[in-house]
């Protein structure tokens, strides 16, 4: 039986395919996805969840607005969230930080990272 | 007995006696003297002895002194061994993770590339690939019509102006397409262009070129082209453009099955002259 569970919001599939590989080298971890904020908040309204990963270029609802509403939930608003920006960009970054996301990852992805920050947000070892 | 003898008698045992008394006397010093030189030597004896024992003592410490030195030399050469080996353990677990990391992206890109027969989806995918795997910012996917020019069909941070359509053999990415050779510039930090690409790819079916790729900007973070990158390009060059044709193909078709309806007679069928020689 899993002990924390993940949801991974990217609307890319090969992103989230990657991501979902990476995570699956993270023991004790089962992930759930979802291609936009939409589908994330419903799997949200679902389920309690212990980390959401989640892009910030996505269309119907991008990723700064989905941490606005994940900070605002009652059962998810001390999640930790780790946002993938697509760039360099600073602004996506300093943004989605202001709204309260716990860490960030830039694009291309590197799986090492991806487990690194997983692991030290869950305080895994 | 006539008195002068009685009082010789007399003189000659109280010498007697007194001289015995000396001697007496003499025999207790000289006894106390024995016992005080007997005690002494004693106290000597012992001291030695204890001198004796607290030497052994020290050359049995010392004998360890030496055992633990030699034990903890032996610790110490054999900690830095294990070190170097939790070194190189670490260092090939990194190239692992890194490996690992790399077949994933080949996996993934490979996988999305021929997992859909929509067009629109296949050049999407390829895209995706340039961005979000390789970290290209400024791309641009051509195909090679009939009369060999490289016509535009897809790219991301470039103007419409820009992409030409390109001859074949012209600039970096026409030469791609001419030779069918890949060329990746090792200075990612110049600017480039269309005509200058940083990594121009050939896109190639059957050993037929039918298409090219320009990487033309990598992102702000990518400091330059990472390991998997040249994989990357090889497995665009062979699966983008045979992606692309069954797509393209599949369009004309009313579904899977209709696509699959005459497998059979064309797995029968003969052989064309020109496929024979």
């Amino acid at each position: 039986m899993s002990d924390y569970s993940c949801l991974v919001v990217e609307d890319s599939p090969m992103m989230r395919q990657l991501i979902v590989f990476a995570l699956a080298r993270v023991k004790s971890l089962t992930v759930t996805e979802a291609d936009d904020g939409v589908v994330a908040l419903k799997r949200l309204a679902q389920a309690k969840f212990d980390l959401i990963i989640t892009d910030i270029n996505m269309p119907i609802m991008d990723g700064l607005k989905l941490v606005k509403r994940i900070r605002s939930d009652e059962t998810h608003k001390d999640v930790p969230v780790i946002v993938i920006t697509t760039e360099g960009s600073s602004e996506d970054r300093a943004r989605a930080m202001a709204l309260g996301a716990s860490a960030y990852i830039t694009k291309p992805i590197q799986a090492p990272q991806v487990i690194a920050t997983v692991k030290e947000l869950l305080k895994l070892p | 007995m006539p008195p002068d003898l009685q009082k010789e008698r007399e003189t000659f045992v109280r010498t007697f006696l007194k001289r015995g008394v000396e001697i007496t006397e003499e025999l207790i010093r000289e006894n106390q003297e024995l016992r005080e030189d007997l005690a002494n030597l004693q106290n000597e004896n012992a001291r030695l002895r204890a001198q004796l024992a607290s030497e052994d003592a020290i050359r049995d410490l010392l004998g360890a002194v030496e055992t633990l030195e030699k034990e903890r030399k032996a610790l110490l050469s054999h900690s830095e061994e294990q070190l170097k080996r939790t070194r190189t353990t670490e260092a090939r677990y990194e190239q692992l993770e890194q490996e690992l990391n790399d077949m994933a992206s080949l996996y993934v890109a490979s996988n999305q590339l021929n997992g859909t027969l929509a067009l629109r989806r296949v050049v999407r995918h390829i895209q995706e690939l340039l961005e979000q795997l390789i970290g290209a910012e400024a791309f641009a996917v051509y195909v090679m019509q009939g009369d060999g020019t490289l016509m535009p069909i897809a790219s991301q941070g470039l103007p419409d102006d820009a992409l030409g359509p390109i001859l074949s053999g012209q600039g970096r990415v026409g030469e791609a397409a001419l030779t069918g050779l890949v060329y990746i510039q090792a200075d990612t930090s110049v600017e480039g262009s269309v005509e200058r690409p940083l990594a121009a790819i050939p896109l190639v079916t059957d050993g037929h070129v039918v298409g090219a790729i320009a990487v033309v900007q990598l992102f702000e973070q990518k400091r330059g082209w990472a390991s998997v990158d040249e994989e990357l390009f090889k497995l665009l060059g062979a699966q983008a453009s045979t992606a692309l044709i069954a797509a393209s193909l599949y369009t004309v078709e009313d579904g899977p099955l209709a696509a699959l309806s005459n497998i059979h007679e064309k797995l029968h069928a003969p052989r064309p002259v020109a496929a024979q020689s």
